[in-house]
């Protein structure tokens, strides 16, 4: 179920080598709806630039890299939270990947954007964060120039190779930023009683979000590693085609 | 009189599994299936995928060989679809687990609430008349599985099974879990609210039976072919004049009925996931009976009159 081979699935976090193929026997988007997704993958592109280039700048403005978060929380929530339109283009089959997939994918950097982050202010001075944020915005700009031009048709084959290839250390890094975010959440979840209900109570319903948080930590173990060596797998299959390809011509 | 010969190849590998010499023009799939089973005894009839084309779809058991597209000498390909369980079967696992589950928490085993509440019983008459309603439904679907349904293929592969048991066992667990809970709330309007559920539940219960037992009526009079289901005299049949699948209408109003007499959102998610469920399905039996029928009835939709 997951991620399945070329058939374009975006099954990735962002981090994933999955090729975002031309439709073959499906339709496919028609001229208008390639138009709108050349604008909204350049205006994503552009977005995480301002991401990327406002961390840079408060860098150096400050001389260190503490609590960059602040800078870019704004662009971040807003270009993080925009993807959630890429569930909506699979849905209308302007976009051939899985709408499940996808969602899953959108889901949890919005849920670490708005849930983690954004909710618990206490981790926003976490290092953790910087990780997370700079693999994201590393791997959303090339990710979103990739789908750029390749609607245009014109793939310069360094964003192919970056795309397949970054992701090798990009991912884990983000990973680990994700990983440590929540972990650094969780005493203070467990001491505000954030998002969490118990009984009794009349909708008889009760939830615990500080055990929701390990379950969700405990869900990388499984999914990680898959996706992991499944876009390591797309990388051979990916580069060493273009390889042929450039020696039969 | 010309004898064929079949010459059944692995569908990944190409390798020849078998060759059989001699076969009938009018040999059916399932004789061939049979034919094969005997060369390879772990791969019973039911695990066999023959197809005409590596990719291609599973061809039925009642397909005659001279009538497919092949020469003489008949090249299919096998895959094995890996241990199969019967579809009854199938349904009495899923159903019972539900049923005894819900009575560990209905009982307060020890190991559910803690010690103290062990074996303690809840002083609200709702959490009876749930457990009692619970039982019902399950009980009710274990019958149908026995004595009325009838399937139109007869497995499906093993995994499913653990799939499809851990989600209704599961939400099964999780749902009695709060009904019968020590700290359980009844419901904001009382009384009123319960009575209400507990019609709309009966309703809708006597209706999907009602349903079942009409779909099967039509299985049994006409063997293979497939018929357009029609109201009947029984009233809960004139579902059938607004949507294809009045089983599945009746079966999510049996939840929501069930939702509003335990007031518990676990219930309330369990039925909107089920709705979602029966909604695919639903669409899915209505685009079949679409494409079979020229016929077919222009006002029906899928699940819910004029909406869905």
């Amino acid at each position: 179920m997951a991620a399945s081979g070329s058939g374009g699935s975006r099954a990735d976090n962002g981090y994933s080598s999955q090729q975002q193929q031309p439709p073959r026997r499906r339709k496919g988007p028609g001229a208008l709806a390639t138009a709108y997704l050349v604008i909204y993958n350049v205006v994503m592109t552009a977005g995480w630039l301002v991401i990327a280039v406002g961390l840079v700048r408060a860098y150096l403005a400050k001389g260190s890299y503490h609590s960059l978060y602040y800078s870019i929380e704004k662009p971040l929530k807003f270009f993080q939270t925009g993807a959630l339109l890429e569930i909506l283009h699979c849905a209308l089959g302007i976009v051939p990947s899985s709408v499940v997939l996808t969602a899953f994918q959108v889901m949890s950097r919005v849920f670490l954007t708005w849930a983690v982050t954004h909710s618990v202010k206490e981790v926003q001075t976490e290092d953790s964060v910087l990780l997370f944020v700079v693999a994201w915005t590393i791997t959303e700009i090339i990710r979103y120039s990739f789908y750029t031009f390749s609607l245009l048709n014109h793939l310069p084959y360094l964003i192919k190779w970056a795309r397949y290839t970054l992701f090798i250390i990009l991912y884990p890094m983000g990973v680990s930023g994700e990983l440590l975010t929540i972990y650094a959440a969780l005493p203070f979840v467990r001491q505000s009683g954030l998002y969490s209900i118990s009984l009794p109570n009349k909708y008889n319903f009760s939830f615990d979000y500080y055990t929701f948080l390990i379950l969700v930590m405990i869900s990388y173990i499984p999914i990680f590693p898959q996706l992991y060596f499944h876009m390591l797998h797309q990388r051979r299959k990916v580069l060493s085609h273009t390889e042929e390809h450039k020696k039969s011509e | 009189f010309v004898s064929y010969q079949v010459e059944i190849l692995d569908w990944k590998t190409k390798k020849q599994l078998c060759f059989l010499d001699k076969v009938e023009p009018n040999a059916t799939i399932r004789e061939i299936r049979l034919m094969f089973h005997k060369l390879y005894p772990q791969w019973y009839p039911a695990r066999q995928s023959i197809k005409l084309d590596p990719k291609g779809k599973s061809l039925k058991d009642e397909e005659i060989l001279q009538h497919l597209p092949v020469g003489t000498t008949a090249t299919l390909y096998f895959k094995d679809l890996g241990p199969q369980i019967g579809w009854t079967m199938v349904f009495l696992i899923e159903y019972t687990g539900p049923l005894f589950i819900y009575f560990l928490f209905y009982f307060r085993m020890p190991f559910v609430y803690g010690l103290d509440e062990s074996f303690t019983s809840s002083p609200h008459p709702v959490v009876n008349l749930a457990c009692i309603c619970h039982s019902f439904h399950y009980i009710k679907r274990l019958i149908e599985t026995v004595f009325v349904h009838r399937f139109s293929h007869g497995t499906m592969p093993l995994r499913n099974i653990v799939k499809n048991c851990l989600y209704y066992w599961g939400f099964a667990a999780w749902l009695a879990y709060y009904i019968n809970h020590p700290l359980y709330t009844p419901p904001s309007y009382g009384k009123k609210q319960i009575n209400f559920a507990v019609i709309m539940f009966l309703l809708c219960e006597a209706g999907n039976f009602s349903i079942h037992v009409a779909l099967s009526d039509l299985q049994r009079k006409g063997s293979k072919t497939r018929k357009i289901p029609y109201p009947t005299k029984n009233p809960f049949t004139w579902l059938f004049f607004f949507v294809s699948c009045p089983n599945y209408t009746y079966e999510v109003g049996t939840w929501i009925s069930f939702t509003i007499m335990t007031q518990c959102v676990p219930v309330g998610l369990f039925t909107f996931l089920c709705f979602i469920q029966m909604t695919i399905w639903a669409k899915d039996k209505h685009c079949t009976y679409l494409r079979e029928f020229k016929d077919y009835p222009s006002l029906r939709m899928p699940i819910i009159p004029f909406l869905l």
